[in-house]
C-alpha cells in the first residue's frame, strides 16, 4: 500500500514556523512534524509513501532521505502550491493523509495557531516521551534524554521535557510545559516557563520565557505571534560548538584528562517530589 | 526624537530604535532635556521597532537618573517586539509599563 502525504504549504496563521523551512519540518519533540508522522506510518505498517511538497521539497528530502531510516520507500513529489496537485497521478484507492495534524491526535490541528502547535506537543509528550530512545521520566512529569545534565542547583518542577544533550546551569528554573529540545543550553537562573527552546538554543544568564518560543536568536510570542530578533547573544542565541580535534586527539594519545563528575537524574534519591527536583552527583562519573 | 513637556512630566517619543548606534546619544540627549522640577519621564515607545542590551541600558540609566531626582520613569504602549526583550531580560519588572 502507498500512503499519499500532503504537506501543507498555506503557513499564514502561523509564518513564523515557515520562516526558515517547510512547515512540516517545524520541531516538535525532538523530532520534526513530517518524521513523527512517518514514524506513525511505519508503525502502522506502510512501506510506501509518496510526499507531495510544494514548499522547498529539497528540505524535506535532506530530512528523510528515501525513507531508510523508518525501513520504508519515500518518494517526494515536488508540486505547486495547489494542494491538490500531484494528486491527479494518485490512484483512487491510495490513501492520503493531509499533514496539518498527527495522527495520534486527530482532532488536534497543527497550523492554525503557535498555541495549537504549542498545545499538540503538551498533549503527546508523554507518549512521544515513553517511545524515544533513551528518554527517562526521573520525576513524574519530567521527561530526560540522553546525555543531558541537569546542574544539582537547577530546579525542574515539570511537567516538561528535556531533550538529548542539554545543559541545565545552576539555579535555573524548567517550568511546566516546558519543551528544551536536542542540544540546548539554559544558562545559569534562566527562567523557562509554558515555552519551547527549539533545538540547538542557547537561553542566557537570568532570562526570563513565558509563553514564548525560542530558537536560535528568533523569539515567538506563543499568543500574539510578534516574532523578535534578539541580538545580543548573551541573552538569545544558537549554540556554536567548536570541536578542536587536534586538541582532542593530543588529548587521548596522552590518555585523557581526569573530567568533573557529572551530576546525573537519580531516581532513587529520597527528597524527589513534584515540587522540586534535586539531582545528586552520581560516585564513578 | 520628540519632546514635549507637560506639567511636571516630559515625554520623549518618535524613537525608530534604541539600539547600540544610537543608545548613547538617546541617554545624553534625554538627560539634557530633564529640567528642573520635572518627576516623570515617559518614554513613548510605541514605534520602536528595535531594541537591544545596548537601548535597555540607556533606559537603566534614565531610570537610575530620575531615582535619582525623586522621580519615576514610565515606558508607554511598546512594541510587541519590545515588550518581548523586556520580559526576556526581566526588565518589564523593573520599569513601569502602560499599555494603551
Amino acid at each position: 500500500m502507498t500512503m499519499t502525504l500532503i504537506c501543507p504549504s498555506d503557513a499564514s496563521e502561523v509564518p513564523a514556523l515557515a520562516r526558515k523551512r517547510p512547515l512540516v519540518l517545524a520541531p516538535f519533540l525532538g523530532r520534526t512534524v513530517l518524521e513523527h508522522a512517518l514514524t506513525a506510518l511505519a508503525d502502522g505498517g506502510v512501506k510506501t509513501v509518496r510526499i507531495l511538497a510544494s514548499d522547498r521539497p529539497e528540505d524535506i528530502r535532506r530530512i528523510v532521505g528515501r525513507g531508510e531510516a523508518w525501513g520504508m520507500t519515500v518518494d517526494i513529489v515536488p508540486s505547486s502550491e495547489r494542494a491538490c496537485d500531484g494528486l491527479d497521478a494518485t490512484p483512487a484507492t491510495e490513501p492520503v493523509l493531509m499533514l496539518d495534524h498527527l495522527a495520534q491526535l486527530p482532532q488536534q490541528p497543527l497550523w492554525r495557531s503557535y498555541r495549537g502547535w504549542y498545545v499538540a506537543q503538551q498533549a503527546l509528550l508523554p507518549a512521544l516521551a515513553r517511545q524515544r530512545v533513551g528518554m527517562r521520566e526521573v520525576a513524574p512529569g519530567v521527561f530526560v534524554g540522553l546525555r543531558s545534565q541537569v546542574d544539582t542547583d537547577a530546579k525542574v518542577p515539570g511537567p516538561c521535557w528535556i531533550g538529548d544533550g542539554v545543559r541545565i546551569a545552576a539555579r535555573a528554573v524548567i517550568g511546566a510545559g516546558t519543551i528544551i529540545e536536542d542540544g540546548s543550553y539554559i544558562d545559569e537562573g534562566a527562567e523557562i516557563v509554558g515555552s519551547i527552546v527549539g533545538p540547538q538554543t542557547y537561553v542566557g544568564r537570568y532570562t526570563e520565557l513565558r509563553n514564548s518560543f525560542a530558537w536560535g536568536k528568533d523569539l515567538l510570542h506563543l499568543d500574539t505571534g510578534s516574532l523578535a530578533e534578539v541580538n545580543d547573544r548573551f541573552l538569545l542565541s544558537e549554540v556554536r560548538i567548536k570541536r578542536n580535534l587536534a586538541r582532542g586527539l593530543v588529548n587521548a594519545l596522552r590518555g585523557g584528562r581526569a573530567r568533573k563528575p557529572i551530576a546525573r537524574p537519580d531516581p532513587n534519591a529520597a527528597g524527589l517530589s513534584q515540587a522540586g527536583m534535586r539531582l545528586k552527583p552520581m560516585p564513578g562519573n | 526624537m520628540k519632546t514635549q513637556y507637560e506639567a511636571k512630566t516630559l515625554t520623549l517619543s518618535e524613537i525608530p530604535e534604541l539600539n547600540i548606534l544610537n543608545s548613547a546619544a538617546f541617554r545624553d540627549e534625554a538627560r539634557a532635556a530633564l529640567k528642573e522640577g520635572l518627576t516623570t519621564l515617559d518614554i513613548d515607545l510605541s514605534q520602536t521597532r528595535l531594541v537591544d542590551s545596548s537601548g535597555l541600558g540607556a533606559l537603566i540609566a534614565l531610570h537610575k537618573t530620575m531615582c535619582a531626582r525623586g522621580g519615576g520613569i514610565r515606558i508607554l504602549r511598546p512594541t510587541p517586539v519590545v515588550h518581548q526583550v523586556m520580559e526576556l531580560t526581566r526588565l518589564h519588572r523593573v520599569f513601569e509599563i502602560i499599555q494603551g
